[in-house]
């Protein structure tokens, strides 16, 4: 997988979306319930604001001085006996992991959920060098059953699928003969992966944050399969997005505790782990432990006026809120980082030729900044996306014509009131019972959905009347 | 061991904030925000709390003391259905005079391979809990020579065992008291775990299943 997960027009995705009922269900849903259970494991943290100002002020301070806190955990990794490399490109950071893995002659790998192994295509190069590589997260394992099926969610990768759906993936593909109940999906995908766990030659996983100070990495999960994946195997690579990073065990925690109330209402996940290089006498944990460090655009981001969107700490809130990601699902965006948060690092990572659209795919209700844990202004953000958008002339030729004409309209007392007595007699062709039904781009997308009416007479309008009313009382 | 690129990628980064690499930062200090709801709590009142959030990470407490506490934990092995029992080498197992039949102990000398097979083969893991954690239901454990990392995930019960006087309120604090033992170089295990209640997964259709990869379930017993 890459940070594109399909290629096809904006439009078609999101028609895709719109037209798929299950998937709409399981969103709004899956939606209702995290957002119910956020907001109950945020109220018995108390004063949730003052929580989220601290974790701004964490992830602020840390990237104000991001040179200084890699610096440190770079000499902290080595002094512990582990490698750090820092990649510029995705290239640079798959390939380096390749070398490791044809090295050692590695063939079976285990991994466990991390989206910045995707975003550098990792998987892709290491099946082609020849690996077994196996996704060991429960959802991830079944979107790669799945051929390979793109994840839709940031924290619940397969919420697309139904129970029905991945039942019959497993029985296609692993001869699973049970029935349809997730905890016999699970308990079956638990044997398959116990296998995979003990044989595997390298484990990869993606890392929640370093900790400077310590020259370790933070994993939090519920599964526990990040944690067997950094025991068992001889080596263990994970990958971290650079900016991902905070300065002590104290810090972590701040932000440990956001992540888990916003990403899935709990107070801790299960496993909250905190992992380096073994130890001298230690028997298990890696013997070769490397930390991949990921540019792959972030630097471009950084000091620019997005800087903000490098707060964010995966947890998925932005999402569970947003009314757009609820009708036209995660796959729409065409991105490994769908909704809010998707739409404001997409185009950042991606670029604006492959996703211009997706900043606008947002009501800019706001949602999404309320909620996000170490308040990034995403609204805001998606707002400066269109800015440039529009200056660098990239929306249609239409669409600019006609916020041209509608610039002019608004923009004259004159015209505006010229328009609004021409508006019903120039909407009779267009209209049937009081309705529009046909018109040029902007209408038609909401016409697809809703009733527009049709502008009423001049002598109807609340102006006329409200002249009259004046008119009628003596002032 | 190697730190690659090192250099020109951290230039990068401070040309993007506009300025010459810095090596000294002064880390503010943070500020404590534990819910005003608890005030100042007694221990009796931090093991209501504990047990509590217990029932809602589905993980069984029980309340023991040194004198009963073998007879307790036999008891929990015979309700995960005895079978092969692997504990820690922690010194307290044998202060407490405990002895289980059909066990073993994650040992150095044993190695690699050998401390995941037996691991594997249990049905059911003891540890000693470093620290355990009220608000969220938590236990925190260390890796060391005699307590490997796959020994709380690999067998198929996990029993832990929490001295009274080592719980505390949230891991606000078990946080600052390891980053103070970080900061005045006491050598800590490679890996740190805080751990919650028994594995589990909303991966399908977002209904939680208790025991994914990790163990089935999970039980605190308080001495």
């Amino acid at each position: 997988m890459s940070l594109q997960t399909d290629k096809r027009e904006f439009n078609e995705r999101t028609t895709d979306g719109i037209g798929n009922p299950f998937m709409r269900n399981a969103v709004s849903s899956a939606q209702d319930s995290l957002k119910t259970r956020r907001l109950s494991a945020a109220t018995t943290l108390g004063d949730w604001e003052q929580w989220r100002t601290l974790g701004q002020q964490i992830r602020q301070h840390t990237l104000k001085h991001l040179d200084y806190y890699l610096g440190q955990l770079a000499d902290n990794i080595e002094k512990k006996g582990g490698h750090i490399y820092f990649a510029k490109t995705k290239e640079e950071a798959s390939g380096y992991i390749r070398d490791i893995i044809v090295q050692k002659n590695a063939k079976k790998i285990v991994k466990s959920k991390s989206m910045v192994t995707e975003e550098i295509e990792m998987n892709h190069v290491l099946m082609e060098a020849g690996c077994e590589l196996t996704e060991t997260d429960l959802g991830e394992y079944i979107l790669q059953m799945d051929d390979w099926d793109p994840p839709s969610h940031i924290v619940a990768p397969a919420l697309h699928k139904d129970r029905t759906q991945i039942q019959s993936v497993f029985t296609e593909k692993l001869g699973y003969t049970g029935d349809e109940s997730p905890e016999n999906l699970a308990r079956f995908a638990r044997t398959v992966l116990r296998q995979k766990f003990l044989e595997a030659d390298v484990g990869i996983t993606g890392c929640n944050f370093a900790v400077a100070n310590l020259g370790a990495i933070n994993l939090v999960t519920n599964e526990g399969n990040g944690d067997l994946t950094a025991a068992i195997p001889k080596t263990h690579i994970a990958v971290m997005g650079m900016e991902r990073i905070v300065p002590t065990l104290e810090e972590m925690e701040v932000l440990d505790n956001l992540l888990c109330r916003s990403a899935v209402g709990q107070k801790l996940t299960s496993y909250i782990s905190v992992i380096g290089p073994s130890a001298a006498g230690e028997t298990d944990g890696p013997e070769d432990f490397h930390l991949v460090v990921v540019d792959n655009g972030r630097s471009e981001i950084l000091g620019s006026e997005f800087n903000e969107a490098l707060q964010c700490i995966r947890c998925g809130a932005c999402l569970n809120v947003c009314p757009v990601y609820r009708h036209i699902g995660g796959h729409a965006y065409g991105s490994i980082y769908p909704g809010p948060i998707g739409a404001v690092i997409t185009p950042l990572l991606g670029g604006y030729d492959d996703y211009k659209e997706l900043p606008f795919a947002s009501s800019l209700c706001a949602a999404c900044t309320d909620v996000c844990p170490v308040k990034i202004p995403l609204h805001e953000q998606l707002i400066l996306h269109r800015q440039n958008i529009v200056k660098e002339k990239r929306t249609g030729a239409a669409e600019r014509l006609q916020m041209k004409t509608a610039g002019r309209l608004l923009a004259s007392q004159a015209l505006f009131g010229k328009a609004l007595r021409l508006a019903n007699p120039a909407s009779r062709l267009i209209s049937r019972h009081g309705r529009i039904v046909r018109g040029p781009q902007l209408v038609r997308g909401w016409i697809n959905a809703r009733d527009l009416s049709q502008p009423v007479r001049q002598q109807d309008s609340f102006r006329a009347w409200l002249d009259k009313r004046k008119g009628g009382s003596g002032q | 061991m190697t730190a690659s690129n090192k250099d020109s990628f951290l230039n990068l980064i401070a040309s993007k904030l506009g300025r010459e690499r810095i090596y000294d930062v002064q880390r503010p200090g943070l500020q404590v925000l534990a819910p005003d709801s608890y005030g100042s709590l007694t221990s009796d009142e931090l093991i209501d709390i504990l047990k509590e959030q217990c029932f809602f990470i589905h993980t069984q407490v029980i309340e023991s003391n040194a004198e009963i506490l073998q007879q307790t934990l036999d008891d929990l092995v015979a309700a995960n259905g005895g079978g092969a029992v692997i504990t820690s080498g922690d010194a307290r197992f044998a202060e407490y005079g405990l002895k289980f039949a059909n066990a073993s102990v994650w040992e150095e000398a044993a190695g690699r391979e050998q401390n995941i097979l037996r691991s594997e083969a249990a049905n059911t893991a003891i540890i000693f809990a470093d620290y355990a954690l009220a608000e969220s239901g938590t236990v925190v454990v260390g890796s060391r020579p005699d307590q490997g990392r796959a020994l709380h995930f690999l067998p198929a019960h996990y029993i832990a065992v929490i001295e009274k006087k080592r719980i505390v309120l949230r891991s606000t604090q078990a946080a600052a008291d390891l980053n103070r033992r970080i900061q005045a170089g006491e050598p800590l295990g490679s890996s740190i775990n805080f751990i919650s209640g028994p594995s589990n997964s909303a991966d399908i259709e977002m209904q939680l299943v208790v025991g994914v990869h990790g163990p089935l379930r999970a039980a605190y017993v308080l001495i």
